[in-house]
């Protein structure tokens, strides 16, 4: 393939010696093959030193035994896979860390698929003002940047002042007020509250669009053909959104997987409640809580593969559907 | 009206539909409800009343002088804007090239892009705390912005590149007609075109700056006086007890400029996460 644009313009059209006549078609194809790379240098530049580096990084120091003294010395300490050993043997991982995020992942993501595609088949039946009006407190929802919108929730959960508590003791279900944050269960039941409604929007307002893009015909004739809402909706919607739904439950596993400051800003999830821990917030307590660098990368590396294998679902999706 | 059905909805189903309305206003609007009471209320915390039970604004007066939350305000803003600042020129011109070129590689750079976008930023934190720290750059506001201009550039050429594409061609040709040179010519004819994609590209490219919480919190560590918005919250936690009010108040003076940018880019923000992937 030529370049798409200044090659097809020919050289020095009006024939005046002017700076941009003077160069030949020779020196345009130059400058259009050079000209791509020089305006992509800088970006590139900046995403080798502070994202493909770091990357290799993270995977090299999850090969030491990497604490203050090797931050500090330098001086590479190599102990071959036996961080990746530890991970992988401990119980820590197994019982606790990857229940929570994988469980969690999943859990959430069903959710958040689930109520966003709801909302969005209500929106799509609206009137217009109304829902301009659903649709504004959708992205208030969306707009509440992830440290407040935690905080609300710890907020709201308070054990000693907290509404929910409140209201469960004004209304006699309960006797004395519980601190919702030490049980594993309640915990992540929180956690998932806060990360779908904060979800929940994406999912709704991208299959909105989706839905406003099927033809009206084929719902018509369903309808026609005796088919109920149900019907209509699994049998002709589904299948014609289906590259909307995938990418739309891959963009949610992915991001489901890396909630960072959701628990780690609720109470004891900062590595003081080892029961609650996942993936991310165990590899960052381990490395700036306990300075086990090393350790802790390695299970970064594992929570990156992890990811990847959803990302690499991503990207074939993406090209099937189009040349990028 | 209704997109789903071309017949009218039965009675029970109208009133279905409006409790469903219901449910949902009060499930995503009460969080930031509950986060204004708390706010607006001298007694937060004490009780719990659906409206604030003595209305009062002085949370919000001692979050901005006692708290020291003007301080906080003020990095954030400065890491924000030099963050965007960079950031847009640096994906504008890669989203040129990845858009307007055909070159080797180029299908390579895009998917690098987009992968990219998944690493988690737990995995990167390490090595960059590492890196931050060998430039000596730990604890202030310009080590932090190198690291949110990395993190806002994925999504800016992603999103640009969408914008740059939707330019006619026909427009550039009729430059270099003129006898226009390709730098006059994207002066001139694309910069002009793409400004309001650049425009949504600036403010999510803030918003990501604004709301970053994990990065903060470990390259500025102690360095207090240089915290942004996101930890600076902190503050307010103490070792008994916490001044929710002031929480919540301080909270809604970061939640607003968010929401505010947030409606005004909403359509492009969507579209823009999905672009190349989802069609219509």
């Amino acid at each position: 393939m030529t370049s798409a644009l200044p090659v097809a313009v020919p050289a020095g059209v009006g024939h005046t010696p002017t700076p941009a006549g003077r160069r030949g078609a020779a020196g345009r194809t130059l400058a259009s093959r050079v000209r791509p790379w020089a305006l992509l240098a800088p970006a590139l530049v900046v995403l080798a030193v502070l994202m493909l580096w770091p990357l290799v990084q993270v995977f090299l120091f999850s090969l030491q035994d990497y604490g203050l003294r090797e931050i500090v010395s330098k001086e590479p300490n190599w102990i071959g896979t036996a961080n990746f050993t530890e991970v992988l043997t401990s119980e820590q991982l197994w019982r606790v860390v990857l229940p929570n995020t994988v469980g969690f992942a999943v859990a959430a993501v069903a959710c958040t698929v689930v109520l966003g595609t709801a909302v969005a088949v209500l929106l799509a039946s609206l009137g217009r003002v109304w829902r301009t009006i659903v649709s504004s407190a959708i992205m208030a929802a969306w707009a509440m940047p992830a440290v407040t919108g935690t905080y609300v929730w710890v907020w709201i959960f308070d054990a000693d002042r907290g509404v929910f508590n409140a209201v469960l003791q004004g209304l006699g279900l309960q006797d004395q007020a519980v601190n919702w944050f030490t049980d594993r269960w309640s915990f992540y039941a929180i956690v998932l509250l806060n990360v779908v409604h904060h979800g929940f929007p994406f999912v709704a307002v991208t299959v909105l669009a989706g839905l406003l893009g099927v033809p009206r015909e084929l719902l018509e004739a369903a309808e026609v053909d005796g088919a109920n809402g149900w019907r209509r909706f699994f049998s002709i919607i589904v299948p014609q959104l289906r590259q909307v739904f995938a990418v739309v439950i891959i963009l949610s596993t992915i991001w489901d997987f890396k909630v960072f400051a959701q628990v780690y800003l609720m109470p004891g999830g900062a590595g003081t409640n080892r029961e609650v821990l996942n993936l991310g917030v165990w590899s960052y307590v381990e490395s700036f809580g306990q300075n086990r660098y090393g350790f802790g990368s390695a299970i970064a590396v594992l929570l990156t593969l992890l990811l990847l294998v959803v990302t690499v679902v991503y990207v074939r999706t993406i090209l099937k559907e189009e040349e990028l | 009206m209704s997109v789903l059905s071309t017949r009218r909805a039965s009675t029970p189903m109208r009133v279905g539909k409006a409790v469903a309305v219901a449910l949902l206003l009060v499930f995503t609007l009460f969080p930031a409800y509950w986060m204004l009471v708390s706010a607006l209320d001298g007694q937060a915390g004490l009780g719990s009343s659906i409206v604030p039970a003595e209305p009062t604004l002085d949370h919000f007066r001692f979050v901005l002088t006692e708290g020291g939350f003007t301080v906080f305000l003020r990095n954030s803003i400065i890491v924000a804007l030099g963050t965007v600042l960079i950031s847009s020129v640096l994906a504008l011109l890669a989203s040129v090239a990845v858009a307007r070129f055909r070159f080797r590689l180029r299908t390579q750079v895009l998917l690098m892009v987009l992968i990219i976008q998944m690493v988690p930023l737990e995995a990167l934190v390490i090595p960059l705390f590492v890196q931050v720290r060998d430039l000596q750059l730990l604890g202030t506001l310009a080590g932090l912005g190198i690291v949110y201009v990395a993190l806002a550039l994925p999504f800016g050429i992603w999103m640009l590149r969408g914008f740059v594409a939707a330019v006619p061609v026909e427009l550039e040709e009729a430059a270099y007609l003129d006898g226009a040179t390709w730098g006059r010519m994207f002066r001139s004819v694309l910069l002009p075109l793409v400004a309001p994609g650049l425009v949504a590209t600036s403010i999510f490219s803030f918003i990501t700056a604004w709301n970053e919480f994990l990065f903060a919190m470990t390259i500025l560590g102690g360095a207090t006086e240089n915290y942004t918005v996101a930890i600076g919250l902190r503050s307010f936690f103490g070792q008994h007890s916490n001044d929710w009010g002031a929480i919540m108040a301080a909270s809604t003076l970061i939640t607003v400029p968010v929401m505010i940018f947030f409606i005004l880019v909403q359509r492009r923000l969507a579209s823009g996460l999905t672009s190349g992937a989802v069609k219509g």
